[in-house]
């Protein structure tokens, strides 16, 4: 429970260029050796880490904020049944299934699948991209502090609160 | 928790619009879905039971466009309000960045209002956020009530911590846009 406290004063995560390479390229051969149609890689709240695979064009951005979602609520299913949690869960469909794993406190491992694979052969090599994405992601956070000020300057604050005005405007 | 993606350029950021059941949530979210710029907007989903009533959440990705080089993005989520969907509530807000108390303005749900103010306050604790330091606004919404509560009197006993507040019917869009813009701005400013 201290190491979820620790995980939620994080008001952001940055990750820089060379980890989105090695988080993609893990996802990519993970797509690969399970013939998943999509590798996702999100955080908690929803949010579109990286996206891989080869399978139809889809509304990743809708997919990810409803699988995290059904995820969350899995938790607290977990927590009335007296549970810790549940790290994983299975969505089965005819033709397609979704195996969605949780790495560490932080993030979820997607994988989006046809009846052509095997899910033990998903459950077995997402549990190994999830070790290799843990390591990339403690790394990512602790990089986070610094890469922010990168990014975030007053100027580029004072340019997004003038496009907010600009788009919603009464 | 915003992400900053610097290899894809983007920064996205996450909302929820808190409140009692017939408060005005959704409709928040319809009117900006309709209103906004095309552009600055996704598709509208929502997990609804058979009368529209939220069952889980509404979602609506927005999208600012490129600032200064990144794609600025807000994924907008609605709480159901009823009682019985606590535990639905505390899923929703997982991983939030800025959160829209939505107040009913009818005197007969004030202290629905307050009750579920509290229990907002209790979920945000247990993750470890207080919402006296967080991007936190207020929404009186329903201000065409012809026995609305004055705002004086919503501001006494639900603003305590003297947040931006908004008066607002969202029916007819009075005050959504000045609520989403505030929020947003709050969320920035932290990032």
């Amino acid at each position: 429970m201290s190491g979820e406290s620790d995980m939620e004063q994080l008001t952001n995560l940055v990750v820089a260029e060379g980890e989105l390479t090695n988080i993609a390229r893990t996802l990519g051969r993970l797509a690969l050796d399970t013939n998943a149609g999509h590798t996702l890689l999100l955080d908690k709240s929803g949010q579109l880490i990286s996206a891989q695979g080869s399978g139809p064009q889809r509304d990743l951005i809708a997919l990810g904020a409803l699988l995290a979602g059904a995820f969350s609520s899995s938790r607290q299913v977990a927590e009335i049944l007296g549970e810790r949690d549940f790290r994983a869960i299975y969505q089965q469909g005819a033709y397609e299934s979704i195996y969605t794993l949780m790495i560490g406190e932080q993030w979820l491992l997607v994988v989006v699948f046809d009846k052509q694979t095997h899910v033990g052969l998903v459950k077995v090599l997402a549990r190994k991209a999830s070790e290799e994405l843990e390591r990339i992601l403690q790394r990512v956070r602790q990089g986070s502090a610094q890469a922010r000020e990168q990014v975030v300057s007053v100027q580029f604050r004072d340019s997004v609160s003038n496009t907010i005005d600009l788009l919603f405007q009464d | 928790m915003a992400l900053i993606n610097v290899a894809n350029r983007e920064i996205q950021c996450k909302i929820v619009y808190y409140g009692t059941g017939f408060c005005g949530k959704t409709t928040n979210l319809h009117y900006i879905y309709g209103h906004a710029p095309a552009r600055a907007h996704g598709a509208m989903r929502s997990i609804a039971t058979e009368n529209e009533r939220t069952l889980f959440f509404d979602f609506l990705p927005i999208d600012l466009g490129t600032v200064h080089g990144f794609r600025v993005q807000f994924a907008l989520y609605t709480v159901p309000g009823q009682v019985l969907y606590e535990r639905t509530r505390v899923a929703v807000l997982n991983g939030v960045d800025g959160v829209v108390f939505v107040a009913d303005s009818s005197p007969e749900k004030l202290e629905e209002n307050f009750q579920n103010l509290i229990e907002l306050e209790t979920n945000m604790r247990r993750m470890g956020k207080d919402l006296g330091s967080f991007p936190f606004v207020m929404q009186w919404n329903k201000r065409d009530l012809p026995n609305a509560v004055p705002v004086a009197t919503l501001d006494r006993y639900l603003n305590r911590r003297h947040v931006p507040a908004f008066p607002a019917c969202a029916t007819t869009g009075e005050g959504v846009f000045a609520t989403l813009r505030a929020i947003c701005k709050a969320v920035m400013a932290v990032l």
